[in-house]
C-alpha cells in the first residue's frame, strides 16, 4: 500500500458488527473511525476527515436514510455505502435515490466489502469525465459523439433505446441504477414503472454484448433494485473468482451444467 | 366392548316402560268414577224434585237432560252415558212410585224414556266431540306458542359455549316437561335437565346408537333420533306431555342448533388460526431480523480472519468453515423471514405482465451453483408467452421447486422446467428423476415443517420451501400438486389462472 490509507467511518447501532470490521479493516491498510449512531456520524464528519461512510440503515435514533439525507447536504460528493438488510429492497432504493454510491446487504464478506470501499473511493478521484469522452470497459467501447459501440472492435448494432440504456448504465460503471432512474432517463417520468420494458431491452442487450447471456459479467442485475455496469475493477475480480472457480471445479464431469 | 355393554343397557329401559303403565290409567279411572258420581248424584236430585213437586214430573226428563248435557260437554262421552242411564233408571222409578201413574197403563210414558235415552246420548256424543276438538285445537296453539318460544330463544342461544345444557334447560321449562335428556355425538356429551329415575346418559345414547325414534303414550317418554339431514348427530328422550309432531320439531330444532354451533365454533377456530399464524410470522419475523447481527458479525469475524490472510492451512479450512455455516444460516433466516411474511398476508401482490422465459432463466441463473452437478432444460414452447404475475412471488415459487429438485434428483440426471398455456391457465411445472415421493405425502408436503418420511435423512432442508411455493401460487389463484412415479420420475406442478390471451412486450 504506497497509497494514503483510506479512511472509512463504519456507522452501526451494533458494537459486535463494529468489532468484527474494524481488525481486518485495519490489517488491510483502511484507517477506521467508528460512530454507533447518526447524529454521532454527522458530528464526527464535521471534525474528521474521511474518505467513505459505511452507513447501516436500521438504526436508533435518526436512522441510516436521514443521516445519509443529512450527509448529502453538508457533502454531496462523499461516498456512503449503505448497509441492509435482504428484504429491504424499497430502503435500498430509497437510499440510492437518495444519492446514496452503493449498499451492501447483510451478512456481507470482508472482501465484498472493501471491493465496495475500493469502488465507491476511486469513482470520487478518478479524472471527471468529459461529457463526451469515449468509454471503453473491459471490450466493450461507446463512443458517445457517434453514438456507436464496438466489441472486440467488431461494431454491435443496437436501437436507439438500447444505446441510452447501455450509456447511462456505462457513463456510471460500478453503481447501481435504480429501475426508476433508468426508466425515467430513456422513457421519461411517465415509465418510471414499466419494469418490465428494461427487462426486456437488457435481455437484448444481454444477447448483443455479452458472450453468455445468461451469465453476463458486464450488464449485472441487482435483484428487486436495479442494474450496474461492471467497471474494470469488477471485471478484474470476477475474472479471478473464475479462474480460481476453474480451478477447483476441475472434477466436475464436463456435461454438467448444461444450462 | 362397547356394543356388548350397550346391548346390556338396552333391558333396564324396557323394564321401566313396564313399570310406569300402571300410574296413568290409575288417576284417569278416579276421575272417570268421580265425575260419573256427581252427575248421578245429580240425577238423583231431579228425581227427589220430581217426586217432591208433582207438577215437575212432566219435565223431569228434560230436566234430566239437562244434566247429562253438560256432562258430555265437560267430562266426556262416557261419563254422559253412564249419567243418562242412571236417569232413566232413576226416572223409571219415581214414575213408577206415582200412584196415579201406571206404567203398564201409559205406554207413551216408556216411548218418552227411550227418546230420552236416545237424545242424550246423541246429544252427548256430539257434544262430547266439540269438546275434544276444542281441547285439540287449544293444546294446539299451546303448542305451537311453546315451539315458537322455543326457536325464539335457541336463536338468541350464545353459542360461546356448548349449547346442550341450555337446550335441556330449555326444552324442559317451555313445553313444562318431567324430564329431558340430550346427546350430543360430536361432543359425545349428554346433558339432562328434570329428574329422571333411571340412568339418562344411557337411555339417551341407546336412542342415537339404535336409532329409534317413538312415542310412548303409556309412560310419556318421547324418543327422536336428532338429525342433520340424514345424518343422526345425537338424541332426544323426553318425559311429559307433548304431541309426536312437537317433538319432531324440537329435535329439528335442536339439530339446527348444534349445526350452528358447529359452524360458529368452526369460524372462531378459524378466526383463531389466522392470529395465531399472523403471531407466529411477527415472532419469525422479529427473530429472523435478530439473527441478522451475529451473522453479520460472525461472517465479517470469519471472511476478515481470510483475507488477512495469516492463516494456516488448516486454521484457513476451519475459518472457511464457520464462513460457510454462517452461510447456510443466513439463507434460512432468509428463507424463514419470506415464509413469515407471506403467512402473515404481508405480500402485496404486485402484478404485472411478465414474459415467462425469462422469469425461469433468471431463477436458473440464480441457481447456478446449486444446478452445477445437473443439466438443466428449459422448454417454454411459445416464447412469447406472457403470464400476468407478481415477479418476485414467482421466482419464489420457481427457486423453490428447483431447489427441491437439486436436492431430491439423482446426480446428473436432467431437470426439466416447462411453462406451457393450458386453457385459462399457465402450468409451470419442474420434473426431476429421483425418489418416489409415497402417495400419503403428496398433499402434505406442500404444508408448513411437513418432511417426507422417506427422505428425512438425506437432504438439507426446512420444510418450509413447498409451503411458501403453494402459498406462492394460492396468492395468484392458483393451486400446486405434485406427480411421482418411479418410471416417469417426479414432477412439480403450479397452474396460475391466466386469461388464454398473448400480449408481446414492447
Amino acid at each position: 500500500m504506497n497509497q494514503p490509507a483510506i479512511r472509512v467511518l463504519i456507522v452501526d447501532d451494533e458494537a459486535a458488527i463494529r468489532r468484527a470490521l474494524r481488525p481486518p479493516l485495519v490489517e488491510l491498510g483502511f484507517q477506521i473511525h467508528e460512530a454507533s449512531r447518526g447524529e454521532e456520524a454527522l458530528q464526527l464528519l464535521h471534525s474528521t476527515p474521511v474518505d467513505v461512510v459505511l452507513l447501516d440503515i436500521n438504526m436508533p435514533g435518526i436512522g441510516g436514510i436521514e443521516t445519509l439525507r443529512r450527509i448529502r447536504a453538508a457533502a454531496p460528493r462523499l461516498p456512503v455505502l449503505m448497509v441492509t438488510v435482504l428484504d429491504g429492497e424499497e430502503e435500498k432504493v430509497e437510499a440510492l435515490e437518495l444519492g446514496a454510491d452503493d449498499y451492501i446487504t447483510k451478512p456481507f464478506s470482508i472482501r465484498e466489502l472493501i471491493a465496495r470501499i475500493r469502488t465507491a473511493h476511486r469513482r470520487v478521484h478518478a479524472p471527471v469525465r468529459v461529457e463526451d469522452a469515449p468509454i471503453e470497459i473491459g471490450e466493450i467501447r461507446l463512443v458517445p459523439a457517434r453514438r456507436s459501440v464496438t466489441k472486440r472492435g467488431q461494431p454491435v448494432h443496437l436501437t436507439r433505446k438500447e444505446y441510452d440504456i447501455l450509456y447511462c448504465l456505462m457513463s456510471r460503471a460500478g453503481r447501481v441504477i435504480t429501475y426508476s432512474r433508468l426508466l425515467t432517463a430513456v422513457w421519461g417520468a411517465d415509465c418510471r414503472e414499466e419494469v418490465e420494458y428494461l427487462r426486456t431491452f437488457v435481455r437484448q442487450l444481454r444477447k448483443k454484448i455479452e458472450d453468455d447471456p445468461s451469465n453476463p459479467i458486464y450488464l449485472l442485475t441487482d435483484v428487486y433494485v436495479g442494474y450496474r455496469f461492471a467497471d474494470a475493477q469488477m471485471l478484474q475480480e470476477n475474472a479471478e473468482a473464475s479462474a480460481a472457480g476453474a480451478v477447483s471445479e476441475q472434477p466436475v464431469p464436463e456435461n454438467a451444467g448444461g444450462c | 366392548m362397547g356394543a356388548s355393554r350397550l346391548s346390556g343397557t338396552y333391558i333396564p329401559l324396557r323394564t321401566m316402560l313396564g313399570t310406569r303403565r300402571p300410574r296413568g290409567s290409575g288417576s284417569r279411572a278416579l276421575l272417570f268414577t268421580l265425575e260419573s258420581a256427581l252427575g248421578i248424584v245429580a240425577v238423583v236430585f231431579v228425581g227427589l224434585l220430581a217426586h217432591w213437586f208433582r207438577w215437575l214430573l212432566p219435565v223431569s226428563v228434560l230436566l234430566s237432560l239437562l244434566v247429562v248435557v253438560p256432562t258430555a260437554l265437560l267430562c266426556g262421552f262416557w261419563q254422559a252415558v253412564v249419567v243418562s242411564l242412571s236417569a232413566v233408571a232413576v226416572q223409571s222409578y219415581v214414575t213408577a212410585r206415582q200412584a196415579n201413574y201406571n206404567l203398564a197403563a201409559d205406554p207413551a210414558n216408556s216411548v218418552t224414556l227411550l227418546a230420552f235415552v236416545l237424545t242424550a246420548l246423541l246429544v252427548s256424543r256430539l257434544s262430547a266431540r266439540v269438546t275434544e276438538h276444542a281441547k285439540e285445537a287449544e293444546s294446539w296453539g299451546g303448542q305451537m306458542h311453546d315451539l315458537y318460544e322455543f326457536t325464539r330463544r335457541t336463536l338468541q342461544m350464545n353459542l360461546h359455549v356448548e349449547p346442550g345444557s341450555q337446550l335441556a334447560e330449555l326444552v324442559h321449562e317451555i313445553f313444562a316437561l318431567e324430564a329431558v335428556v340430550l346427546f350430543d355425538a360430536d361432543l359425545h356429551e349428554t346433558y339432562q335437565a328434570g329428574f329422571w329415575n333411571e340412568d339418562p346418559q344411557e337411555l339417551a345414547q341407546n336412542v342415537y346408537y339404535f336409532e329409534t325414534s317413538d312415542d310412548d303414550s303409556a309412560t310419556g317418554i318421547s324418543r327422536r333420533v336428532v338429525r342433520l339431514g340424514t345424518v343422526p348427530i345425537g338424541s332426544l328422550v323426553l318425559r311429559g306431555e307433548t304431541s309426536p309432531l312437537t317433538n319432531n320439531a324440537i329435535a329439528s330444532l335442536i339439530a339446527i342448533t348444534f349445526d350452528r354451533y358447529r359452524a360458529f365454533a368452526n369460524e372462531s377456530r378459524i378466526e383463531t388460526e389466522r392470529r395465531t399464524e399472523q403471531l407466529r410470522a411477527t415472532v419469525l419475523d422479529s427473530l429472523a431480523h435478530a439473527y441478522k447481527t451475529p451473522l453479520t458479525a460472525i461472517r465479517a469475524a470469519s471472511t476478515g480472519l481470510s483475507e488477512m490472510g495469516k492463516l494456516s492451512a488448516a486454521q484457513a479450512e476451519l475459518v472457511s468453515l464457520i464462513d460457510e455455516q454462517a452461510g447456510q444460516l443466513s439463507d434460512l433466516t432468509a428463507r424463514l423471514l419470506k415464509t413469515a411474511r407471506l403467512d402473515a398476508g404481508e405480500v402485496s401482490v404486485n402484478a404485472h405482465p411478465h414474459s415467462v422465459r425469462p422469469i425461469i432463466e433468471d431463477v436458473v441463473a440464480s441457481l447456478s451453483e446449486r444446478l452445477a452437478s445437473m443439466r438443466v432444460a428449459i422448454e417454454v414452447p411459445d416464447e412469447d408467452l406472457v403470464l400476468t404475475c407478481d415477479r418476485q412471488l414467482m421466482v419464489m415459487l420457481l427457486t423453490q421447486y428447483i431447489d427441491n429438485a437439486c436436492k431430491y434428483s439423482i446426480f446428473n440426471t436432467t431437470v426439466t422446467i416447462r411453462a406451457v398455456q393450458l386453457n385459462a391457465e399457465v402450468i409451470f411445472s419442474v420434473h426431476s428423476i429421483g425418489p418416489v415421493i409415497p402417495m400419503a405425502d403428496r398433499e402434505r408436503i406442500f404444508d408448513r415443517y411437513y418432511r417426507s418420511s422417506n427422505a428425512s435423512n438425506r437432504a438439507p432442508g426446512t420444510g418450509i420451501g413447498l409451503a411458501v411455493a403453494k402459498r406462492a401460487a394460492l396468492i395468484h389463484g392458483g393451486y400446486v400438486w405434485v406427480t411421482s412415479e418411479e418410471d416417469q420420475g417426479t414432477t412439480f406442478y403450479a397452474a396460475i389462472p391466466a386469461p388464454a390471451q398473448k400480449r408481446k412486450v414492447q
